[in-house]
């Protein structure tokens, strides 16, 4: 049995330091798009998704990806993009999408 | 010719020189850029009648301001006085020395300063006509100046919304301008007042300003001051706005001799150098934007064109632009501003990775004949009122249709062309030609007009391309589908990509027109508002593009409609979201007012508006 430790437990690879800084490109991706931080993940860009049909493409995923420090793998998935725009017709946060993936595409 | 000459010309004459050398410089520049294609064209086309036909357009837009004048009549008149009033005096001033010596190669500094020269001439009848001629031509730029300051003052005076905000080096010159006109009335009055001569305008104003012996000494402070301000203005005016007034004439000439724009974004090269430098900063454009002054980005034509100009950062004004057309629609020089933002976007996204590699192929080897090819889009999609609606029109004039991209679909590129990644909507190009192609259909019909654009301009199809507005009037003509009038009113959005951009306003009106009251809207066809969520856009935040939206909901709903009508998925989904009334497509409506006996099919489609 492991040891109950009172109140909560800490697994190494799930720890979210909120002192961390975000890595430079991360910060400058979000100083270009800062409507990427209104998302919600609530999956509506990627139900839509043209690209989506034919390639590994979920938007959220994306943004996801970014903030866990997966900068290289977003990057390669951002290209599968068509900047159609239905994503961001169908956001209830109002991210801008489009340009957000362009931005990503650039990191 | 001793005599006539006077210190004072010295700055009118150095400032034209440097002037007319500078300006040969650039151009020269510029002309070296052309490409080699271009040159053919000047080659061809320079001994033909083109290079008449120019000249005729030099002297109604140039000079005369016509197109300015459609727009906005105070304006062109306002225009029109100070180009062409200036250009009676100098032309007026050479006939006048010529006559008067008899000799037509007489110094330039002689023309412009003639009066001081030559206070009293005389001569039979001819004179007279002269002397009013010239009076008449100064009376005439005073006038547009007396325009200009009043609507610097308050531009609402001139009918205008909004003007240019002028950098500094522009009002410099502005200034300058500005002095030389009034400085020659009051020149040529003080030595009418002191020598006599003069004619209408400056015999009086000479007699009752400058009459007596004291004011002798004004006369020749006057004659330096005009001098001067001519001279700083020529200096000026190659690096200012001002140089749009040569180098338009010039553009005018290439473009008659054929020439096009050379590939990319190099404003200081080529045909684009002389288009850049063509636009004056009318800021007719301005009023005709439809996110003038919403967000933080100036980035229509006007400011944008400037800041290529002036070789500054315009890369978020070439990216928050909607790219709605309506600024090249409406400029007066017809600079392709649309065309300079593409390659100004291009530029930017070059570092965009983007790979579409991954579209399986999409070959049909073969199938039975259908009439007609249904391609709903991207965003007919989120759509899926209008394609139930469009489907069953369809059957109601008895017509088979495949549709083929029901299950899933490419985009058909126009978004990453208005990103300027042309490389990769060629791939999607590629993908939906071969799925078109392959259907044996008859005619294409797509219910998406930035697919429409984009079919009709780039594709090469082996079958002709309609929008659904056209093809259901096309019906309608026909007498498959019949409809009595009803007591509704319509307000019709005009889609950018669909009016402006393909030309085609008539159909979706005609067939509004059968089913009810087409109510008038202020801005409408070419002059339509875009319905803020043009997909040209690229970085314009939502709580901007909402604002649009909201200025042009107020315009489509203010002669109380029953429902605003678009033909296009994304209009009709921007307009929805934020309307208080009913927004529909053509189809829907066409649809629903189908006489009751008949059943309407009822709408089967996933809830997909979760964007409300
Ligand atoms: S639709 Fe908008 S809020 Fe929802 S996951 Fe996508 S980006 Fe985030
Ligand atoms: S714009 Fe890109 S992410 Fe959004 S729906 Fe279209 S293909 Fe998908
Ligand atoms: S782009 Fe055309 S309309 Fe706009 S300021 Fe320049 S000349 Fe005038
Ligand atoms: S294209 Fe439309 S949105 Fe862009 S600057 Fe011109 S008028 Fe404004």
């Amino acid at each position: 049995m492991t040891k109950q430790y009172f109140g909560f437990s800490v697994l190494e690879q799930r720890s979210v330091n909120l002192d961390s800084e975000m890595p430079a490109e991360l910060e400058s991706l979000y100083q270009k798009e800062p409507s990427l931080r209104a998302c919600i993940a609530c999956g509506n860009c990627a139900a839509v998704c043209s690209a989506g049909h034919f390639a590994e493409m979920q938007f959220y995923r994306l943004n996801v990806m970014a903030r866990r420090g997966l900068l290289h793998e977003m990057v390669g998935k951002a290209a599968a993009c068509m900047l159609c725009g239905r994503c961001q017709m169908s956001c209830p946060r109002g991210v801008n999408i489009r340009h957000a993936v362009l931005m990503m595409s650039q990191l | 010719m001793d005599s006539k000459f006077h210190p004072f010309v010295l700055p009118f004459s150095i400032g034209f020189a440097l002037m007319l050398a500078v300006l040969t410089v650039r151009y020269v520049i510029w002309l070296r850029g052309l490409s080699s294609d271009n040159r053919k064209r000047i080659r061809s086309n320079f001994f033909t009648v083109n290079t008449w036909e120019a000249l005729v357009e030099i002297f109604r837009e140039s000079l005369v301001h016509l197109k300015i004048y459609k727009v906005n009549p105070m304006l062109g008149f306002m225009h029109m006085s100070l180009a062409f009033g200036w250009f009676l005096l100098i032309v007026g001033g050479k006939l006048e020395t010529w006559y008067y010596t008899g000799d037509f190669a007489n110094e330039m500094h002689y023309a412009i300063f003639f009066r001081y020269f030559e206070p009293v001439t005389s001569g039979f009848w001819m004179n007279g006509v002269m002397v009013f001629f010239m009076e008449f031509a100064l009376l005439m730029v005073l006038t547009g100046l007396i325009l200009a300051l009043a609507k610097r003052i308050r531009k609402k005076l001139m009918g205008m919304q909004n003007t240019t905000r002028h950098s500094s080096g522009n009002r410099i010159a502005l200034t300058f301008l500005w002095f030389i006109f009034p400085l020659r009335l009051f020149a040529e009055s003080a030595t009418a007042g002191q020598h006599g001569g003069g004619g209408f305008l400056t015999a009086n104003l000479g007699a009752w300003l400058f009459g007596g012996d004291s004011a002798a000494s004004w006369e020749l402070p006057l004659w330096w001051a005009y001098s001067i301000s001519l001279g700083l203005f020529f200096i000026a005016l190659p690096f200012s706005r001002y140089l749009h007034i040569p180098t338009e004439m010039v553009l005018i000439l290439l473009r008659r001799w054929g020439l096009e724009s050379e590939k990319g974004f190099n404003p200081n090269k080529g045909l684009q150098a002389f288009e850049v430098h063509s636009c004056s900063s009318c800021g007719i454009c301005l009023d005709a934007c439809p996110a003038i002054n919403i967000g933080q980005e100036a980035f229509q034509a006007s400011y944008f064109v400037r800041g290529v100009r002036e070789n500054s950062e315009v890369e978020a004004k070439a990216t928050s632009c909607l790219s709605c057309g309506s600024c090249t629609a409406i400029c007066p020089v017809g600079v392709d501003v649309e065309q300079l933002r593409l390659d100004k976007r291009s530029d930017i996204f070059t570092k965009a990775r983007f790979s579409h590699s991954y579209l399986p192929g999409s070959m049909t080897l073969w199938r039975d004949t259908t009439e007609v090819v249904l391609f709903t889009g991207c965003m007919g999609r989120s759509n899926p009122k209008t394609t139930v609606a469009f489907k069953a029109l369809l059957k109601e004039a008895g017509l088979s249709f495949v549709h083929v991209d029901e299950k899933d679909g490419v985009c058909c590129g126009r978004p990453m062309a208005l990103a300027g990644a042309l490389d990769q909507s060629l791939m999607m190009k590629e993908y939906n030609s071969n799925l078109i192609n392959g259907q044996n259909g008859q005619v294409l019909v797509t219910s998406c007009p930035i697919c429409f654009k984009y079919f009709t301009e780039e594709y090469n199809l082996n079958i002709p391309v309609m929008h659904h507005s056209q093809f259901l009037w096309e019906l309608m003509k026909k007498g498959k589908i019949k409809r009595d009038s009803r007591d509704l009113k319509f307000a019709y959005h005009d889609p950018c990509e669909l009016g402006r951009g393909s030309g085609c306003y008539e159909p979706p009106r005609s067939v509004l027109a059968q089913l009810g009251e087409l109510l008038p809207v202020d801005k409408e066809r070419d002059k339509a508002l875009c319905c803020g969520n043009n997909l040209g856009s690229l970085s314009l935040p939502e709580s901007d593009r909402r604002q649009i939206t909201a200025r042009t909901l107020a315009v489509l709903s203010a002669n109380e409609p029953d429902y605003i009508v678009s033909s296009c998925p994304l209009c009709k989904q921007t307009l929805a979201r934020q309307s208080s009334v009913e927004v529909k497509d053509l189809a829907e409506i066409l649809l629903e007012t189908k006489p009751l006996r008949v059943k309407v099919p009822s709408y089967s489609y996933v809830h997909q508006e979760a964007g409300r």
